[in-house]
């Protein structure tokens, strides 16, 4: 099945964005994500904790629902899905 | 009644919104958090539009890094308190409106007397800390959040209307780390300005609004895109049954959460 991931601000500088993936069924989120994150040291560290998990302000969105990304490690993709991984800013 | 003074200045907007418009911004107060940033050109925007009454929150003193964005301050400012620099502008933009000035940090035990009457809360700080601390008096006062924030070429802007749309702890319910952000000016002109507009179409109760709707900003692409967003019934903050018990209860069973896994 065919999932599209979209990065955005400065994850999308570090990771690109709208990226089509084919995986297997079964697949969750949280695998989906590094899987693609993995591929620069910088971006991967910029999404995920020293123990992989989802930093804690890191917002994800499956077809424009709000994920909690502590149950990413067993939420489901589809085939079709649209999941947005997004870094809130502090600044003012 | 509008002065013909008035009428003259702000001939090209009573053309959008006429004289009803126009005194309903004259007889609002918004309270703005922070004369940075994000805040110089929110205050400049309300304080030309016509907004009566501005109350400018900041305890920093103008220093020359904060040159490449503040534009309410001057080179010739620099050592000065942001909030004198920022009466003096802002009643030169417009002498005919009231502008109040804080020099204080907005803290948890005078948030709510800082805030006052005023008919909506403008967050142009740099810190969740003190901005779910204003999601908090927004709530009490039901009066609207127009939340902006920024990071390089990036942005991000909402308005919260207490009960109706996502609180900011909905929306962010952990704060990204603290650090000296990198930023270019051209970025909060743009993300305070979206606030500015926010607040003055609330105030005149016309189009479309930021309602459960996060506008997101990247520069580098020159791209906006929106993000819906919801009411969380898990929100540590406003999650039903909203209270500080509830909140604590939902911010420990978050912790254990994220334990167990």
């Amino acid at each position: 099945m065919t999932v599209r991931v979209r990065f955005f601000a400065r994850f999308r500088e570090l990771l690109g964005t709208d990226i089509s993936v084919t995986v297997q069924d079964g697949t969750h989120l949280l695998s989906l994500v590094k899987g693609i994150a993995e591929k620069n040291r910088e971006g991967y560290d910029a999404i995920f904790d020293a123990k992989g998990a989802f930093r804690e302000f890191v917002i994800v969105m499956q077809n424009g629902k709000r994920i909690d990304t502590a149950d990413a490690g067993s939420a489901p993709v589809a085939d079709g899905d649209e999941i947005a991984v997004f870094p809130p800013v502090a600044g003012g | 009644m509008l002065s013909s003074r008035e009428r003259e200045r702000y001939k090209r907007q009573l053309m959008l919104f006429g004289d009803e418009g126009q005194e309903r911004l004259k007889k609002a107060h918004i309270f703005i958090a922070g004369a940075g940033g994000l805040g110089s050109p929110v205050a400049i925007y309300l304080a030309v539009a016509g907004v009566g009454t501005l109350t400018v929150v900041d305890k920093d003193v103008v220093d020359q890094s904060n040159l490449n964005r503040q534009i309410l301050h001057y080179d010739r400012d620099i050592g000065r308190k942001k909030v004198a620099s920022a009466e003096e502008k802002l009643q030169a933009y417009n002498p005919d409106i009231t502008v109040r000035v804080i020099d204080t940090t907005i803290d948890e035990s005078n948030a709510a007397s800082l805030v006052g009457h005023a008919d909506g809360i403008v967050d142009a700080m740099d810190n969740y800390p003190t901005r779910y601390l204003l999601n908090e008096v927004a709530h009490a006062k039901k009066i609207p959040l127009f939340h902006g924030a920024i990071r390089g070429f990036y942005g991000q802007v909402t308005t919260i209307l207490p009960g109706k749309t996502a609180c900011l702890r909905c929306i962010f319910p952990c704060a990204p780390p603290q650090e000296v952000f990198p930023v270019v000016g051209a970025t909060p002109g743009i993300i305070g300005t979206i606030q500015a507009t926010e607040v003055i179409k609330y105030l005149l109760g016309t189009g479309d609004l930021l309602a459960n709707r996060l506008l997101i900003w990247d520069g580098m692409a020159m791209h906006a895109e929106e993000l819906r967003v919801e009411q969380n019934p898990a929100c540590p903050f406003c999650g039903a049954g909203c209270g500080s018990k509830k909140t604590q209860e939902s911010d420990t069973k978050r912790a254990q959460k994220r334990k167990t896994k």
